[in-house]
Order: structure tokens, then C-alpha cells, then sequence
């Protein structure tokens, strides 16, 4: 399965946000939960060569729009060859999202999903694969 | 409403300054009342961003009041971020207009070269949202996702972002109170490192102290306040409606030129918050002073130099004058002021009217003022 982002709805102008908010960013009203899985569409990215203290450089960022709505901040390994407009899933580390390129096995397992099949075992694998390259990668905590 | 019309201006140089905020604050104040002809002013608004954390001291409009010696004048402070000046020249005219004061002394500053960059990079990126900070975000790596995608989606491209750089260090290079007086070449700007990419050192502006103060009065003057606007948007970049131009901005020039009566096509030049130099792009363009998809063109073709048909940043803007955060938006006015009144030698240009526009945070505050000579 892809992995599930908490996101919220705002009732009156359909404004999807993630991580939820408690109130619509332009309504006092409040938000519905929701989960939205985790993959979508590269909106922008860039590479910090001097991050924040706590963090290890060069440090690449992204904003990804997830099917479903919302705008998401999320971290990448590296940005050679992405590109706006790339397909990338998202996984969470430690409470942090990172996303990566949506290779052929996990568009046919998006494919899958939409048309309600399992594939349960190829995900698992890719879920597995992802997880350790990333694990290298974490930020530095302090 | 009344007319409020501007009689003083004055600022310090900017750059790293060893005096005190408060004393730097008290100098710009001190040139713009001698300007004005005013030994003292009916109420004080101050402007400063973050002058717990970047000095040390609170309880600021009391602070500089006392040190410029008018410690029973009335005094407040305003803060929106980084456009905190232009948020103070509004409070001023608010004032004034109402009837509320007859002289107001508007005056803004900041200090902290004396700090370690990345503790200034810290406490400035605080104006970003808790969530993308939790990330890394700083203000260059927001700046970063908005290019990338300006570059990508409305096909702007590197030399253009670099020729704004070019443009206002050459502007700099007239004016003895910038941050930067030496030119730069289009080879300097696109050579220098990455920082976010596709953002280089050169496509930023500097950390600079310094103050700037203006005097508002009900009395006639040679410059008026034709108009002034705000305009906001959500604190998170991913909660925007749109990544590549900036609502905030938009509505601020909406209003201001509600205020005022006309439109862009009457404005005859600019200082724009260029914290990064495709924001000045970005900013033609919404601001209504340039058609959708020209603004590179037009900075490539020499229409926003100094000589050109809209002179934008004659005064080095923030990419060369310097960006002292809250001191800005009134630098900006200062330099206006200067122009509209033949007090701009070296690079004095011959216009009738001004705009002036600051953001504040990463363009969730912003300010457009209008002003226009007699
Ligand atoms: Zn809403």
C-alpha cells in the first residue's frame, strides 16, 4: 500500500491542507480529517548548500502536490534529473517525509490500487527498497 | 481623509555600522526632521523587526524615543516582517490623515551584522511558517521553490534574473549610502556560489544595518501621499494559491491605487523589495508596471535602468543599497522622496511619481505606497 499522509478539508471552499490544520487558512472554519496517499506531482524543489544548523548539506527540498489536493514540504536524497512535473511517492522516516521518483513498479502499483487490485507483495518490496536507501540519508539531528 | 503630504526624509548609510541601533535610528530621524524643519515631531511610529533577539533590547518605541531625546513624545512601534517600515509609513499616514496627529516622525532600523550569519539567516527565517521551517526551509530556500518555478512555468530565464543584479549594483555604484558601491558583471553574478538552488549568492541581498525615517505632516509639502496598500497571504508557501506571483503583492497595488485614483501606467519609476532578484521580475508584473511574461525582456532591454523608459531601484534597491529588514521599506520611500524633490545627485532622475513596494516575511505582508511631486 502507499503510505497515507493526514491532510484536513476546510467544509466551505474545499481547500485541502497537510498536515492538518485545525482552521482553513482562508476560512474561520473547521477542517474535516482526511488521508491522502502518498504520491504526486512535483510542484518545485531546490538544493540548500548551506542549510540549517541540524541539518547535513546539501539538503533538497520539495513541493509536491498529492493527488487529493494539498500542497506537501517534503526532502529528497538528491534533485539530478527530477524535474517539475515528475511523479514521485512520499514515505515518512523518523516523522520526516521524504519523496522519491516513481519508477515503473510503483506506477503499476498506483495502477493497481485505482483499479482495486492488491499488488500487496510488489509494494511491500518497493516500500523495503526505498526505506533503506533513505535510512543513509536522514538528517543530522541536534 | 486629509492630504498627508511627506516633508522630511533622511537615512543612514547602509552596511555594517558599529553605533547603536537606537543611535543609528536617532541619526536617520535627526535628517529628515533638519529636512522638514521640525525640531520636534506630535507622535514618534518605529520600525524594527526583531530588536529583542538582533540587540538585545524591548520595550523599543520607548528606547528610541529616549535616545533621540524626545522621551515625552508619544511613540509606538509596528512590525509586519521584513516590510515593517512601509507597515509604519501606513500607521504614520493613518494618523495624519485622520487628523489624529498633525506631524508624525516615521522612522525604522535594524543592526546585525555583529551576529553570525547563520544565527541572522535563524532569526529572520522565524517569519516562516513552524512546519516548513521543521524542514530546512530558510528564506532562500523558499525564494528557491518560487524560482524554480518561475523559471519554469513562466520562462524566465538566468541571464534576466542576473541582469537584475547587474542593473541595481550599477545603480549602487551612485549612491553613497549603499550597502555596495562597486559594479558587478553578468560573468561576476552567474559565477558566484549556489546557495538554492537555482539561486546564487549573487541573486541575494546582503545582511546590512542601518535606519531610515520620513516626516509626515497635515501641512503642504513638496511631496504628497497620492496612496498606500496592503496586502496578505497565507504564512506557508504551501498553502499558496498561486507559486510564481505574489497575491499580497497584488492587492497592496490594487488598494494603493484605489487610494490614489489612477493606475500603474502613471507611475514613472519604482523601488521594488528585490531580496532576490527574480522578486523584482516577479514584482514588475504584478505590480501592473510591465504586460504578463515581459519583465525579463524589459530589465534585459535597459527599460528599468537608471536611464530607461521606468527606472526600478534607482537607488541600488535592496540587491546593492542593502536590506537593514524594517529600515527597508522606508529607505525605499526615503529614496523616492529624494528623487521627487532633486536630492538624489549622481543618479537624479526627472519624475513626477513614485512606487514604492515592500514585502514582508516571504510576500505575506506586503505594502505598495504611492507618492507623487507637487
Ligand atoms: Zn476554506
Amino acid at each position: 500500500m502507499i503510505e497515507q499522509i493526514a491532510a484536513s478539508r476546510c467544509p466551505r471552499c474545499g481547500t485541502v491542507v497537510a498536515p492538518p490544520a485545525r482552521l482553513c487558512p482562508h476560512d474561520p472554519v473547521a477542517m474535516e480529517p482526511l488521508q491522502l496517499p502518498g504520491a504526486g506531482e512535483v510542484v518545485s524543489f531546490t538544493t540548500l548548500h548551506s542549510p540549517p544548523e541540524g541539518f547535513r548539506s546539501p539538503l533538497t527540498l520539495a513541493l509536491v502536490q498529492l493527488e487529493g489536493g494539498a500542497c506537501f514540504v517534503c526532502h529528497g536524497a538528491e534533485a539530478t534529473g527530477l524535474r517539475i512535473g515528475a511523479r514521485v511517492a512520499i514515505e515518512a522516516i523518523d516523522g520526516i517525509y521524504y519523496f522519491s521518483h516513481l519508477g515503473t513498479l510503483d506506477r503499476a502499483r498506483l495502477f493497481w490500487r485505482r483499479a482495486g487490485h492488491a499488488g500487496d507483495r510488489v509494494n511491500a518490496i518497493t516500500r523495503s527498497v526505498v526505506k533503506r536507501v533513505w535510512k543513509g540519508r536522514t538528517r543530522v539531528e541536534g | 481623509m486629509l492630504d498627508v503630504w511627506v516633508s522630511g526624509a533622511g537615512m543612514t548609510r547602509i552596511g555594517r555600522r558599529p553605533e547603536a541601533l537606537q543611535d543609528l535610528m536617532a541619526a536617520a530621524a535627526a535628517d529628515a526632521l533638519a529636512m522638514a524643519g521640525r525640531e520636534r515631531p506630535d507622535l514618534i511610529v518605529v520600525a524594527a523587526m526583531n530588536p529583542e533577539e538582533f540587540v538585545g533590547d524591548g520595550n523599543f518605541a520607548s528606547s528610541v524615543a529616549t535616545a533621540m531625546g524626545f522621551a515625552e513624545v508619544p511613540a509606538l512601534r509596528i512590525e509586519t516582517a521584513t516590510s515593517s517600515g512601509a507597515a509604519a509609513f501606513y500607521a504614520g499616514f493613518a494618523q495624519v490623515a485622520a487628523g489624529l496627529h498633525r506631524t508624525v516622525l516615521v522612522v525604522g532600523g535594524e543592526k546585525m551584522t555583529h551576529l553570525p550569519t547563520p544565527k541572522v539567516s535563524e532569526l529572520i527565517g522565524r517569519s516562516i511558517d513552524a512546519h516548513e521551517r521543521r524542514y530546512g526551509a530558510t528564506m532562500p530556500a523558499l525564494a528557491g521553490l518560487v524560482t524554480r518555478a518561475l523559471m519554469a512555468r513562466r520562462g524566465v530565464d538566468e541571464r534576466e534574473m542576473s541582469w537584475v543584479a547587474v542593473k541595481n549594483h550599477a545603480h549602487g555604484a551612485k549612491n553613497p549610502l549603499a550597502h555596495f558601491q562597486a559594479p558587478v558583471t553578468l560573468d561576476d553574478v552567474m559565477a558566484s556560489r549556489m546557495i538554492a538552488e537555482p539561486l546564487r549568492l549573487m541573486h541575494c541581498c546582503p545582511i546590512s544595518d542601518g535606519a531610515a525615517a520620513v516626516v509626515l505632516t497635515v501641512e503642504r509639502a513638496a511631496v504628497r501621499v497620492a496612496g498606500t496598500g496592503q496586502g496578505t497571504d497565507t504564512l506557508a508557501l504551501r498553502h499558496r494559491r498561486a507559486l510564481t506571483s505574489f497575491r499580497a503583492t497584488q492587492e497592496a497595488a490594487r488598494a494603493a491605487f484605489a487610494m490614489a485614483g489612477f493606475g500603474p501606467e502613471r507611475v514613472e519609476f519604482a523601488e521594488v523589495h528585490d531580496a532576490f532578484t527574480p522578486f523584482e521580475l516577479i514584482a514588475l508584473e504584478d505590480l501592473g508596471l510591465v504586460p504578463p511574461g515581459e519583465a525579463g525582456r524589459v530589465t534585459l532591454d535597459g527599460d528599468t535602468a537608471l536611464d530607461g523608459r521606468l527606472p526600478v531601484n534607482p537607488s541600488g534597491g535592496l540587491k546593492a543599497r542593502g536590506h537593514p529588514l524594517a529600515a527597508t521599506g522606508l529607505a525605499q520611500i526615503v529614496e523616492c522622496v529624494w528623487q521627487l524633490t532633486g536630492r538624489a545627485p549622481g543618479r537624479q532622475l526627472d519624475k513626477r511619481v513614485a512606487l514604492a513596494h515592500s514585502i514582508g516575511g516571504l510576500a505575506s505582508n506586503n505594502w505598495v505606497t504611492l507618492l507623487e511631486s507637487r
